[in-house]
């Protein structure tokens, strides 16, 4: 089909043999006008059907990239016809939300996938680089057993604070001069039983992973340093009690390294109870 | 001849041609966040704490009359003052799943000689989208650059996250967003 045809401009009858090839730049022409028609003598013709078919393309080229929100069907206005569809029902205080499966959402409703039109701007244009913008699904499997492990960690350390305040309360009668005392075996029960949770309590803190590139800052710096104080005084406690049990069995006054037993668990508990509110209460 | 058509054409080209070429879809002009702070707050019964990040970025296109904006923040970067928290945070809001948060706004060119403006938001975070209608803004001009303050009225609810609890208490379901971001024109 020649440019003129195809532009809707007349052409004689049998004139099809005169060929003209243009694709907006490459013109062709392949054998002569059979009527005799000398081609060249229709320069003016063809330019206004070349100018005719070029704006007819351009006028294509437009429609193509330019977003056309009035247009429903219109591939680049799919999002934002969505995006209104979605906020139609909802009342003006009332923010709306809608799920993002990575896995069965398509992929324009990614938070970090480039806008849908063209206009938009999207991450790329902001300069976040690919490892910012991409999620990783190691990194949140990994803070999500770092937090469960600190939750019990903080469970067991509100349940260990229990035992310990009532071990602290028992110490009292826990003397005297009997061989046998009952308020002495409670408090060695107790102070037992807090042992055992304190230790199940640090387990859950020691082993919760540490997240690479994290700097400690904030009451937590607290938190841990009063471990170190708590921990060892958790250990010297409970051996300094039993030498002093024993020394208080035997009819013995308590004495030598086991005179520490009460200040020792006096400066742990305190150390204990420093770490707890350092975490609960903004001082 | 020939020759004389071939150039007679290709001069018509040339002339036709940035026409065509024009793409339908450039922008005419353009916003860039030259900076921007962005504050959440968190209630709690013995707490209240806020987590601010200063690396958000945002960019608007203009066109036909209308700017689209995008504004971004990666959910890592808001500070608190307690590491554990932040991590916490990032944890409970799947910030390593999702590590961007996205604000995305269609307003009118005009907008930009007002007072007040009254935004339509859709926040992209923690795998959720949410959408925020009239959002009130005040703008502030600054030589070339407008100065955008407001608070986003967003809740934990509204991005399905769990509120997380201190001593068995939750936290309020009410985290506002204080947002302070200047823009320039370009």
């Amino acid at each position: 089909m020649s440019i003129l045809q195809f532009a809707g401009i007349p052409w004689p009858q049998g004139l099809h043999l005169c060929t003209i090839v243009n694709s907006c730049g490459v013109i062709r022409f392949v054998g002569r006008c059979t009527w005799g028609l000398d081609v060249m003598k229709m320069i003016g013709l063809r330019t206004i059907a070349l100018t005719a078919f070029c704006l007819f393309v351009a006028s294509l080229l437009s429609f193509a990239q330019a977003p056309d929100p009035a247009t429903p069907n219109s591939q680049t206005s799919q999002e934002p016809a969505a995006a209104q569809d979605q906020k139609s029902p909802q009342t003006p205080d009332k923010p709306q939300s809608s799920a993002q499966d990575p896995a069965k959402k398509p992929p324009t409703d990614l938070p970090n996938a480039p806008s849908s039109t063209k206009t938009e701007p999207s991450l790329d244009d902001l300069g976040f680089s690919a490892t910012q913008s991409q999620g990783d699904l190691k990194r949140q499997t990994l803070l999500d057993k770092r937090t469960h492990m600190l939750k019990v960690h903080q469970r067991l350390g509100l349940i260990t604070a229990v035992p310990l305040i009532a071990t602290v309360a028992t110490s009292i009668n826990a003397g005297g001069k009997d061989t046998s005392s009952s308020s002495r075996d409670l408090h060695a029960a107790l102070g037992g039983l807090t042992g055992d949770l304190y230790f199940m309590t640090a387990y859950y803190a020691i082993r919760a992973p540490r997240v690479p590139g994290t700097e400690t800052r904030g009451p937590i710096r607290f938190h841990k340093a009063m471990a170190w104080i708590h921990g060892p005084g958790m250990i010297a406690t409970p051996i300094l009690g039993i030498i002093a049990y024993d020394q208080k069995n035997a009819g013995e006054k308590v004495h030598g390294i086991a005179q520490a037993h009460a200040p020792v668990a006096i400066v742990t508990a305190g150390a204990f109870g420093a770490a707890l509110l350092s975490v609960s209460v903004k001082f | 001849m020939t020759t004389k058509n071939i150039v007679a054409c290709l001069l018509l080209l040339l002339l036709i041609l940035p026409i065509v070429s024009q793409p339908a879809f450039a922008a005419d002009s353009q916003w860039v966040l030259q900076q921007g702070t962005l504050t959440y707050h968190v209630s709690h019964k013995l707490h209240e704490s806020e987590g601010v990040s200063h690396e958000v970025r945002g960019k608007g296109t203009c066109h036909e009359g209308h700017c689209d904006f995008l504004i971004a923040v990666p959910v890592k970067s808001f500070d608190s003052g307690d590491s554990n928290r932040d991590l916490h945070m990032i944890q409970v809001t799947r910030g390593a799943e999702f590590p961007m948060v996205t604000v995305r706004t269609r307003l009118p060119e005009s907008a930009s000689a007002s007072a007040t403006i009254q935004a339509d938001l859709e926040i992209q975070f923690a795998g959720q989208t949410a959408q925020y209608k009239q959002v009130p803004f005040q703008l502030v001009t600054q030589g070339k650059q407008i100065r955008i303050t407001g608070t986003i009225p967003a809740t934990l609810a509204d991005f399905k996250i769990e509120p997380p609890s201190l001593l068995t208490m939750k936290v309020k379901n009410d985290i506002p967003v204080r947002v302070d971001l200047t823009w320039s024109s370009q």
